[in-house]
Order: C-alpha cells, then sequence, then structure tokens
C-alpha cells in the first residue's frame, strides 16, 4: 500500500494498493455496507456506529435517533460502497490505483472509522481482558483487518493533515 | 447620559448574566478505537479549530475520558452530536454544568 499525495498538489489523497489489498478492502466494505443494511437493533456494533445522543435521557435519546438515523446510515452506507466501488477489482489484474479529492478522502476516513469500531465489537478491542474467544482463526483475521485499516487511515491522515502545517 | 464605554460594560455584564440560556453542550467521549490525529482532523475541519486547540481536546478526551468541545442552544448541539455520529465519534448532548 502506498499513500500519496496527488500530482500538482491538488487536495486530496492518492492510494496504491496491491491486488489482494483492494480484494480485501472492497470485501470489507461490502460487509460493513450489508451490516447497515442488515443489522438488528441487538447489533451491539450498531450501538458503537449510532450510540446514543443523551447519556440519561432515554425520551430524548429515542427522538434525537428518530430524526437522524436515517441520514446516519445513508451516510455510512453510501461512504462503504464508495469504497467498495473504488476497490473493486480480480486477481490477476495488478495495482489498484485510487484517486480521492477532499470529499471523497473524507468518505474513506469515515468509512475505516465505522469498520474499525464494527470489527473492535467483533474481536473485543474494547475489553483486552475479556475471555479468549472460541474462533480464533476468525477472529486473527478480524484482529489483522482492524490494524490494517488503522494504518491505512494513519497514512491516510498523513498526508491530508500533515503535522507542521 | 450614559458614556459610549459604560453602555459597553453594561452590555458584557448583560452578556455574562444571559449565559444561562447557551445552557447545553456537546461533549466527546474516549473511544480505544479512534486515532488521535482522526480525533484532532475532526475537531479542525468540522468544527474549524486551530490545531493547537483541536490537540488540546483530543488529549483532553484522551486523558479525561471526555471534553466538552461546544457550547450553545440545544438545537446546534443536536446537529453538532449528529456530525460526531456521522464521523464514527462518540458524542452526546447534555446541559451545562453551572
Amino acid at each position: 500500500m502506498i499513500v500519496a499525495g496527488r500530482e500538482g498538489g491538488a487536495d486530496g489523497v492518492r492510494i496504491v494498493l496491491e491486488t489482494e489489498e483492494a480484494m480485501l478492502l472492497s470485501e470489507l466494505a461490502d460487509q460493513v455496507d450489508s451490516v447497515l443494511l442488515l443489522g438488528g437493533e441487538d447489533d451491539p456494533a450498531l450501538g458503537r456506529l449510532f450510540p446514543s445522543a443523551y447519556q440519561d435521557d432515554e425520551a430524548s435519546a429515542r427522538e434525537f435517533a428518530r430524526y437522524t438515523r436515517e441520514s446516519l446510515v445513508d451516510g455510512k452506507r453510501q461512504a462503504a460502497q464508495a469504497v467498495r466501488d473504488a476497490t473493486a477489482t480480480e486477481r490477476g489484474e495488478g495495482l489498484v490505483e485510487i484517486e480521492l479529492d477532499q470529499a471523497q478522502a473524507w468518505g474513506w476516513l469515515t468509512f475505516l472509522t465505522d469498520l474499525r469500531l464494527i470489527l473492535a465489537e467483533r474481536v473485543g478491542v474494547a475489553d483486552p481482558d475479556e475471555a479468549e474467544p472460541a474462533d480464533e482463526e476468525r477472529d486473527d483475521y478480524l484482529r489483522a483487518a482492524y490494524e490494517w485499516a488503522g494504518i491505512v487511515q494513519g497514512s491516510m491522515l498523513e498526508v491530508l493533515d500533515p503535522i507542521g502545517r | 447620559m450614559t458614556s459610549t464605554i459604560e453602555q459597553l460594560d453594561a452590555d458584557l455584564v448583560t452578556d455574562e448574566a444571559v449565559r444561562p440560556d447557551l445552557p447545553w453542550q456537546t461533549i466527546v467521549w474516549d473511544d480505544p478505537v479512534n486515532l488521535m490525529t482522526y480525533v484532532t482532523y475532526v475537531f479542525r475541519s468540522y468544527f474549524g479549530y486551530p490545531r493547537e486547540e483541536a490537540e488540546r481536546l483530543m488529549l483532553q478526551v484522551h486523558h479525561e475520558g471526555r471534553a466538552v468541545v461546544a457550547s450553545g442552544n440545544r438545537e446546534a448541539m443536536e446537529r453538532h452530536v449528529h456530525a460526531m455520529h456521522g464521523y464514527g465519534l462518540q458524542a452526546t448532548v447534555s446541559r451545562a454544568e453551572s
């Protein structure tokens, strides 16, 4: 993976992914879209994506959710779909080069955040003392994806918001 | 007849006195998932805070578990929290402590 500034100093970021990286990201983006589309109210990952807006006021929290949930779901799904489409590739296609302007880059940043929130919930990042999970192989895969998504996001931020600017 | 300066002073006092009608806050809570650089960038981009202030608030969230990132009327705070949830940050609306 390479993340760099765009030609001629234009706003945004240029990302070059290996085929396998692009396929992984596309698959993860598709899964995030599915969680947003199909996730039930009892899915704890959705609690991370749509936290309560009022700590001690259940009625206000419900009212807030009623007015905001649909647009939040739409925004997050659009971001996930944009990443899925930009990274769609087939084995043997070679490097995938992606140019993002500032607005598109924000879509990627928020998608990567949502992805990591969901993965963290699935592997229990929030609670390091949690008992050993039953399915270790699946968890190793999700944990690796979580770390990698963080590296992609961190690299993007180094370009978009360089320290000292 | 009051001088301009006295008038200004009176206005300042009045502003102080009506602080209670700005009694709502946007609070961002610590989350072990979000990158510190991301949180700073959100504060800079969305609220328009200078880097130093954005980093101060980010560190306050990180170390103290929460930070007040905006104050104002309830509607405005709900708009901010809506936006923060869009960015994937844990944020709540609450009344300012007097």
